[in-house]
């Protein structure tokens, strides 16, 4: 068993002539079957003998001491196991996030606290015969609030007389210090410029709204060790936060995951519940399964980080942009979680996208009592791209600029630093615009909307462009690993430890390992999610599950491939360099020699065969992909309403794995995004801080019967020599730039700037009443 | 969810008697797409759920251009959706019916359930007030018949007495000369609870709007008639300017709240759209 790692090296990328069999074909995902038939396993569908059912009880107040809880009478009701209570657990300060020690996350959570900071936050959990039970028992826990004052805007918070959600040393109600990134001289390129723009921008609070609700089932055996089978992104995070919080060590934690109802970031982090449940099936010695209801996904749950963005760029006559300063401040809810991380990526983000040698930028993360911000898909980008790619607009308009063009003439190219301090490897961003320009036919698409007469109903077309970073390098130093096992059949096991949330990752990393060894994608097995079995990963999360586990896959599989050609070379009478190995058979290149892989490792007069094991393991830097969409909107000016009629997305993805995969990511995060700008927003109770809308029927996800057609376009324009087969991510990408796509369009149609979202149409009506009025 | 008990009458007789015995805890289960979801969310104590799926009878449809249509307490609301007869004559009806819910919701949820929940956003009232529909009523004093419009008292309350069972629906046929419409205003366009319907059923006649109801949803305590609208609206030659009138009219006569969903001036602000949009699609339609 050999290590290989090679990073950042140009032997994986394509010569351009190389024919792939596997890779680039939409094989059939190996989850399709289980979940279509029902046969998928999730964490709810856990049954064990002798299980009991958890149910947390929850505050019904934001700010307040807990100055007693009476369990006495849950405790006493039939068929209730346990009760528990701050005074039951460990009291352990944890970072909530299971990146322990990394700069992404903050410690400031304990499984129960003394003390409550949102509406909603869990106080006790319960451990009962059934749910029913276990539902009973919560009414009858009666918890004594002393309550303080509370903060539910990051206006109020920063104020002087604000309460102190967190004693941590910093500012007031600061998570963490300032994120400052300051580049050229920001003074002198405001002199320099013929245009200054200054605005600002206003962030809605959607969530993540995941098909399947936080759960989790727990398990420990009679030598103390604990099995969870829990629906997380990070598998191996959960196992050591675990560990370390119960006190046990690592190999006394095993976390299961096998299928998972979507996470988009915000199971990275690790729940109250999670604990909870390992510490009544401790102390009941039965099995306890905890699941949220979807309401509980809400209050419990993780939201995109709302807040507002002063954004001030200069630029010169010809679109050249001269300086750009930002002041971003996020809203980061009760407790820490991802908001250093967010704060970090999204400030950031905006060194980068178009080019500006001069920037000052500021953004920081307030603590409030409200639903806790975590990871979300776009992690800070949605809210800074938003906010960039909307100034451009108004930018090109008064410079008199298409606002296309704008954007290639400032897009980031080649060489140019990335946010994350690496040169940017290609020209990703120019080609997905030029290809998406002619695709919609711009010029003509535009000009029939400027066109068009006046009328109730009025179509105009946007345009929104974005770059997210496949890994979390910096923030988090990542590793992914694999293990590719030959078996004697000729057939091969890939052990991973990425989550499959969903995404179809792991039919994309088989798809690589089939290619690299030469065989069928039918003879590649994926093990996956239980970190007994299963080499270490960071998790699912950062657009990296095929960018860095898929290649940690590719390293493995040409360990393997390595080693069977080592063997067949005597066979073959052949140096091994000379053979080539496609579709399972072993050829000699120039000569008609060839022999299975099958014969090859299956034993031989009864002597087992030879144990072929590649193990690949890959710490990635960065890469970036790339996105231009183009949406087209029709407004309502009677009601407000905006239909989004089509939208073009071009990604930029290096090298495609599996297209129709790909572009189900793209089209999700188009859904969500379409969510975002126009629908979606988690409304809080200004005056108690309780959530207005936590359930599906008042806070409104876009359904496939609003979805508008998407023509999805995928480029290979700029392969990452880091990436399996030079391919990169393309999760977070897809809900950053239609945002931007359709509030532009908006402008097209009306005339009306919206520096926010959502957009309501109740907003749209009064801005057009607004907009009439002046013009009369 | 709260455990509750659960029973299935035989008889409309029966399911009377059990409802006078269990009181207020008790309510009838036929879809159950509401009544399931408010137990599992607290939405309402319920003890007793009666299935009146077993009683025999409740599940006709039919449509006569003499008698008009009427359809039983157990006819889900996606049988209507496609039946031929309604898409036909009651286009209004038929939209309204199409936009509750979803196709998996529809195909179990009845429209008498969402009549009998009373909600003033229930699709399926409107229409149903705009072309004069009656509901029976079994009790157990014997039969009567309520209009849909004299149906509702508030949010969720309605006219029905201990016991009381609501049966079925009928619907004036439609005159050789109708229009109908429906229009739902709804952040989405399925599982969506509308922010305002409006509902018109009109017969053009020799005037061109001889008569004409106008029923406005979820813009007051319970589903309304737009009754001053109508009255600018009925015997007359109908142009932009009556038709703005009347859409003014309606605005003032709804009493709208402010929620999440939407604000009480936007509401009211639809009524006069919609109702503008409603009367001239069912001015244009050919029956």
């Amino acid at each position: 068993m050999t290590i290989h790692q090679k990073p950042h090296t140009q032997d994986n990328l394509e010569d351009g002539k190389r024919q792939f069999s596997v890779v680039g074909k939409s094989v059939r995902r190996t989850d399709t079957f289980e979940k279509v038939t029902g046969l998928g396993k999730y964490s709810g569908d856990i049954e064990l003998p002798g299980l009991l059912y958890g149910k947390m009880k929850r505050s019904d107040i934001a700010h307040a001491l807990i100055k007693n809880i009476d369990v006495s009478k849950a405790l006493a009701l039939k068929g209730v196991k346990a009760v528990l209570t701050h005074r039951d657990v460990p009291r352990i300060l944890h970072y909530g996030s299971p990146h322990p020690r990394s700069a992404s996350c903050t410690r400031d959570q304990y499984i129960l606290d003394d003390r409550v900071r949102y509406w909603g936050e869990g106080v006790a959990a319960v451990a009962a015969e059934s749910e029913e039970i276990a539902e009973e028992a919560l009414r009858l826990i009666h918890v004594e609030y002393e309550p303080l004052p509370a903060v539910f805007t990051v206006a109020d918070a920063l104020k002087p007389e604000a309460p102190l959600i967190h004693d941590n040393g910093l500012d007031k109600n600061n998570v963490m210090p300032p994120v400052v990134i300051r580049r050229g001289d920001v003074e002198k390129g405001f002199a320099e410029a013929d245009l200054i723009l200054e605005n600002e921008y206003v962030l809605g609070r959607p969530v993540p709204g995941y098909m399947e609700p936080n759960v989790c089932a727990c398990q420990w055996d009679g030598n103390g060790k604990l099995t969870i089978w829990s629906s997380t992104q990070t598998a191996f995070m959960v196992r050591g936060i675990l560990a370390e919080v119960l006190g046990v060590p690592y190999n006394k934690v095993r976390v299961i995951v096998d299928h998972m109802g979507g996470g988009f970031g915000a199971k990275q982090d690790l729940f109250q519940h999670e604990f909870l449940c390992a510490l009544l099936a401790r102390q009941t010695g039965r099995p306890v399964r905890m699941e949220f209801t979807r309401k509980e996904t809400f209050l419990g749950g993780r939201t995109r980080h709302s807040g507002k963005i002063r954004l001030k760029q200069g630029f010169k006559a010809d679109g050249t942009i001269t300086a750009r300063h930002a002041r971003i401040v996020l809203d980061g809810g009760a407790y820490g979680s991802h908001s250093p991380g967010v704060t970090t990526v999204g400030t950031s983000a905006l060194t980068s996208l178009y080019r500006c040698e001069n920037v000052d930028l500021e953004g920081r993360a307030i603590y409030t009592n409200t639903p806790i911000a975590g990871a979300f898909r776009g992690y800070g980008v949605v809210q800074t791209y938003f906010a960039l790619d909307l100034q451009m607009d108004e930018a090109a308009e008064r410079l008199g600029i298409d606002p296309a063009e704008l954007r290639l003439r400032n897009a980031v190219r080649t060489g140019d630093l990335a946010p994350s301090d690496h040169p940017v490897v290609g020209h990703g961003l120019e080609a997905c615009i030029r290809r998406g320009l002619d695709e919609v036919d711009w010029k003509a698409a535009r000009a029939a909307t400027a066109a068009q007469p006046g009328g109730v109903k009025r179509r105009g077309w946007g345009i929104g462009c974005e770059m997210h970073g496949s890994s979390a390098y910096p923030g988090i130093k990542e590793q992914g690993n694999a293990i590719v096992k030959m078996n004697e059949d000729g057939t091969v096991t890939l052990l991973t430890g990425t989550a499959g949330l969903g995404t179809g990752a792991h039919t994309a990393l088989s798809q690589i390992v089939a290619e690299e060894i030469g065989i069928p994608f039918s003879a590649v097995q994926v093990v996956t999610g239980d970190t007994d079995i299963v080499p270490w990963d960071i998790g699912a999360f950062a657009s990296h599950t095929t960018y860095m586990g898929g290649r940690a896959a590719q390293i493995a599989a040409a360990e393997v491939r390595r080693q069977v050609l080592e063997q067949a070379a005597p066979l073959l009478e052949a140096a091994p360099e000379k053979l080539a190995i496609r579709e399972g058979i072993i050829h000699v290149e120039g000569a008609n020699r060839s022999i299975s892989l099958k014969e090859v490792v299956s034993p031989k007069r009864g002597m087992p065969a030879a144990q072929i094991v590649g193990v690949g393991t890959y710490s990635p830097t960065k890469s970036y992909s790339f996105a231009a969409h183009f949406a087209e909107v029709e407004v309502d000016t009677e009601t407000g309403e905006v239909a989004v009629l089509q939208v073009v997305p071009v990604h930029d993805l290096g090298k495609v794995i599996h297209p129709i995969a790909a572009a189900g990511q793209i089209e999700g995060g188009i859904q969500q995004g379409i969510g975002h700008t126009l629908s979606e927003d988690y409304v809080i109770d200004l005056t108690n801080g309780r959530s207005l809308n936590p359930s599906f029927v008042d806070y409104k996800m876009p359904l496939s019967m609003d979805m508008p057609p998407i023509r999805t376009i995928i480029l290979e324009a700029a392969p990452d020599p880091g990436g399996p087969f030079g391919a990169k991510g393309v999760g977070e990408d897809p809900i950053i730039a239609i945002g931007p796509a359709i509030t532009n369009a908006i402008y097209d149609a009306i005339g009306i700037r919206f520096r926010h979202y959502p957009i309501t149409p109740e907003q749209v009506l009064n801005a057009l009443r607004a907009k009439q009025k002046e013009a009369a | 969810m709260r455990p509750f008990e659960y029973h299935e009458p035989k008889s409309l007789a029966e399911a009377s008697a059990l409802l006078c015995a269990l009181g207020a805890g008790a309510s009838i289960f036929a879809g159950g797409t509401d009544l399931l979801v408010e137990i599992k969310e607290e939405l309402r104590s319920v003890s007793h759920v009666l299935n009146i799926k077993k009683i025999e009878g409740l599940d006709a449809l039919s449509f006569d251009k003499a008698e008009g249509l009427s359809f039983g307490a157990l006819v889900t609301a996606r049988r209507i959706e496609t039946d031929a007869a309604v898409l036909r004559h009651y286009p209004n009806l038929a939209t309204a019916v199409s936009l509750l819910g979803s196709i998996q919701v529809r195909n179990r949820a009845t429209v008498v359930g969402n009549i009998c929940r009373a909600s003033p956003s229930a699709d399926t009232i409107p229409p149903l007030i705009a072309d004069a529909a009656t509901l029976s009523i079994h009790g157990p004093t014997g039969e009567r018949s309520v209009a849909v419009e004299d149906f509702f008292t508030g949010p969720g309350r309605t006219v029905l007495k201990a016991g009381e069972i609501v049966t079925g629906v009928h619907v004036p046929p439609p005159a050789a000369t109708s229009g109908k419409a429906y229009i739902k205003h709804g952040r989405r366009k399925a599982m969506e609870l509308a922010t305002v319907g409006v509902a018109v059923s009109l017969d053009r006649g020799r005037s061109g709007c001889d008569e004409i109801r106008i029923a406005l949803g979820a813009v007051a305590a319970t589903p309304i008639r737009a009754r001053k609208a109508e009255a600018l609206l009925r015997g007359r030659a109908i142009d932009p300017a009556l038709l703005a009138e009347a859409a003014e009219a309606a605005m003032n006569e709804s009493t709208p709240i402010s929620n999440v969903r939407a604000s009480a001036a936007y509401r009211r602000d639809m009524v006069g759209v919609l109702t503008r949009r409603a009367v001239g699609i069912a001015l244009e339609a050919r029956p």
